[in-house]
């Protein structure tokens, strides 16, 4: 046990036993209790408009974090994670109505659908570079979008609405939907994460991260670039089809317009808000633009009630997105490493407190 | 055949708009190594200074040129305050810069009256005559002057570069950074000036396109998409592949509408045919017909 039990300062190692551990003190163990009751007893505890918001930061966050293998840590620069979303969301819906599959293998087949494309979508990368490959994918974000609106099957584009779901007894209704949903997707992220954290961990997370820097130096280390950019891919994209999935069945119904261009851009600033390439980041994130987006939101409806902007002017549709840009200018700007960065300065004073260093 | 000829023609009067935003593309693709995504935006926004300024009561050519003029000095400015700062960061960031840009201009332009609506300029008289008769089908004297204009600028700036002492130090510039400062080039002039060319040939795009087709912040800004694969097939470093890129993807774009959209259930191919052929390009030829190909050695 560690001389002080609260703080690290004043720990000191001597033994490798105690340097692998897990929990430095015991605060740490306990605050990891207290942070996963938090997160369980959060649908008791909020109000129900807020979850719904929740509800869409977790999956949102899925996403993030498959956009984070493929741009955060290979460089990939993918503007098309929202299309990847959508192969998913689409699978998904399809599997679910016409095949009469429930729900818990209707998401994984998404998954593997929206992986499936990505690595197919990822072939350019072989060749490809930088700008090209972020042209490269900003391109299948327009056919498929385009596809979608054209293909009857998928009902050109309009809602596909989602079966609903039972579990354990619980039937997914109008009365417990986003507390229902909740609980669904909090275990599915919890163990997406888990899942990120270990992959980069492997050789293939190094790898990843060593085309990242230099493909060329890579390839003349022995690590296949192409190989290890259609991994990063499918992986990426992996997590978007399950993101897609479980967005299919929380909005109960899949309409092109929520896997539009827009909602790339979304996911993008996301990940550059949250830091490149960080797992708090890929919380952080989709909380930051979501709560930016609701609060633009009521504060332009406060605001257009007050009569200041001329006649004609939507505030709502013209403050959003200056507020969402500039968030995105700034941070790149002042704090390119993103909110991951301040997550770290936290821990690091609390790590280091009472001392300044 | 009645219907060819049309298509050609309807090619080639968009294409030149595309060639003209594209030039603008390459232009700051060329000197800084920068995609810049905020282009449909700052094309709307040319536009829409023009338009603001026919409102007032100004004479529709005044207004084109003093809309040409603010928009030089708005892509100095945006290069001074938000694109300086990202020399030299990893190119997701520079991209990423340029994609808030686009965002942020759209949430300005939502801002004054002309956000939502639909506008279409008051045609001058010199304009609404008759127009003339090429191949058999008809060309309005708006398309005529559009294409004549596009055509007027790109070849000032295709003559610019390659005569003029400024053109050849963006050039320079362009080639080897290290070496152009090394022989006392300012770098950082270069690269204001080329924002402020693109934004100037952007407001351009965005006047013709105005008279043209009307005027709608969707439309307008929707150019900026469609200059990805004219750029792409033309080579994004090359003015002469931007011309032919934006002429080539216009005729094939009208074409594609003309003759397979018969073929595909709810038509429409005119909108994904470009990025088809871009991710044709792509796969076969990256750096496009007239880019520059770098080479790799490890």
């Amino acid at each position: 046990m560690p001389a002080s039990r609260f703080t690290q300062t004043g720990n000191y190692r001597v033994r490798y036993q105690q340097d692998q551990t897990i929990f430095a003190t015991s605060a740490e163990q306990a605050s990891l209790i207290v942070g996963v009751l938090l997160l369980l007893a959060l649908p008791l505890l909020l109000p129900k408009t807020l979850l719904r918001d929740v509800n869409m930061i977790m999956i949102f966050a899925v996403a993030v974090l498959g956009l984070n293998v493929t741009t955060g840590y290979t460089g990939l620069i993918n503007i098309g994670q929202a299309a990847f979303m959508g192969v998913g969301a689409y699978a998904t819906a399809l599997a679910a109505t016409r095949l009469n599959l429930p729900f818990f293998l209707a998401i994984p087949l998404g998954g593997v659908a929206g992986a499936l494309v990505g690595t197919f979508v990822g072939l350019p990368s072989l060749r490809l570079k930088y700008l090209y490959l972020a042209v490269a994918t900003l391109a299948f974000q327009i056919i498929f979008e385009w596809l979608v609106g054209h293909l009857p099957v998928l009902a050109q584009g309009g809602a596909i609405s989602m079966p609903t779901v039972q579990v354990f007894g619980i039937r997914d209704s109008f009365l417990n939907h986003n507390r229902f949903w909740y609980y669904l997707i909090l275990p599915v992220l919890v163990g997406l994460g888990l899942l990120w954290r270990n992959v980069l961990r492997t050789r293939h997370g190094r790898s990843f991260i060593a085309v990242r820097d230099n493909d060329r130096a890579a390839a003349a280390m022995g690590i296949h670039p192409g190989r290890a950019k259609l991994t990063a891919f499918m992986i990426g994209s992996f997590y978007a089809g399950i993101a897609g999935g479980l967005f299919a069945y929380f909005q109960k119904a899949v309409v092109i317009e929520d896997y539009g261009l827009h909602t790339s851009v979304q996911l993008l600033a996301m990940a550059i808000v949250g830091g490149l390439g960080s797992l708090p980041g890929s919380f952080l994130g989709p909380l930051f633009i979501v709560a930016l987006d609701r609060f633009m939101g009521n504060a332009s409806e406060w605001l257009g009630a007050q009569n200041i902007f001329p006649q004609g002017v939507d505030a709502a549709t013209a403050l959003r997105p200056l507020a969402f840009g500039l968030s995105i200018v700034l941070f790149l700007m002042f704090e390119p490493r993103g909110l991951a960065n301040w997550w770290r300065l936290v821990r690091l004073y609390f790590k280091k407190w009472p001392y300044k260093f | 055949m009645e219907l060819l000829p049309q298509l050609l023609l309807a090619g080639v009067v968009i294409g030149s708009i595309y060639a003209l935003a594209a030039l603008g593309f390459v232009l700051i693709y060329k000197s800084s190594r920068v995609i810049n995504f905020a282009h449909g935006q700052i094309i709307a926004t040319g536009a829409f200074i023009a338009f603001a300024l026919t409102q007032r009561g100004l004479n529709f050519w005044l207004a084109g040129l003093i809309a040409m003029l603010i928009t030089f000095g708005l892509g100095m400015l945006i290069e001074r305050v938000f694109l300086r700062r990202m020399v030299g960061e990893p190119i997701i960031s520079v991209i990423m810069v340029t994609i808030g840009l686009s965002s942020v201009i759209e949430g300005l332009i939502h801002l004054t009256p002309y956000g939502a609506g639909n506008f279409s300029f008051t045609t001058p008289a010199v304009l609404s005559g008759e127009g003339l008769s090429v191949l058999g089908t008809q060309l309005s004297r708006t398309q005529l002057a559009g294409v004549l204009t596009a055509l007027a600028l790109l070849g000032g700036f295709t003559y610019f570069f390659n005569k003029s002492t400024l053109g050849i130090t963006m050039r320079a510039v362009a080639d080897d950074q290290m070496a152009a400062m090394s022989v006392g080039t300012s770098v950082e002039r270069v690269f204001a000036l080329a924002w402020a060319a693109a934004a100037l040939t952007a407001a351009a795009a965005g006047v013709i396109l105005g008279l043209m087709s009307g005027l709608t912040l969707g439309g307008l800004a929707g150019i900026g998409l469609k200059v990805f694969p004219v750029v792409i097939l033309g080579g994004l470093d090359s003015v002469v592949g931007a011309i032919v890129g934006g002429m080539l993807i216009g005729v094939l774009e009208n074409l594609s509408a003309g003759y397979l959209d018969g073929l595909v259930p709810g038509g429409g191919t005119r909108e994904v045919f470009p990025f088809i052929v871009l991710i044709a390009v792509l796969l076969l030829r990256p750096y496009g017909l007239f880019g520059t190909k770098e080479i790799e050695r490890v």
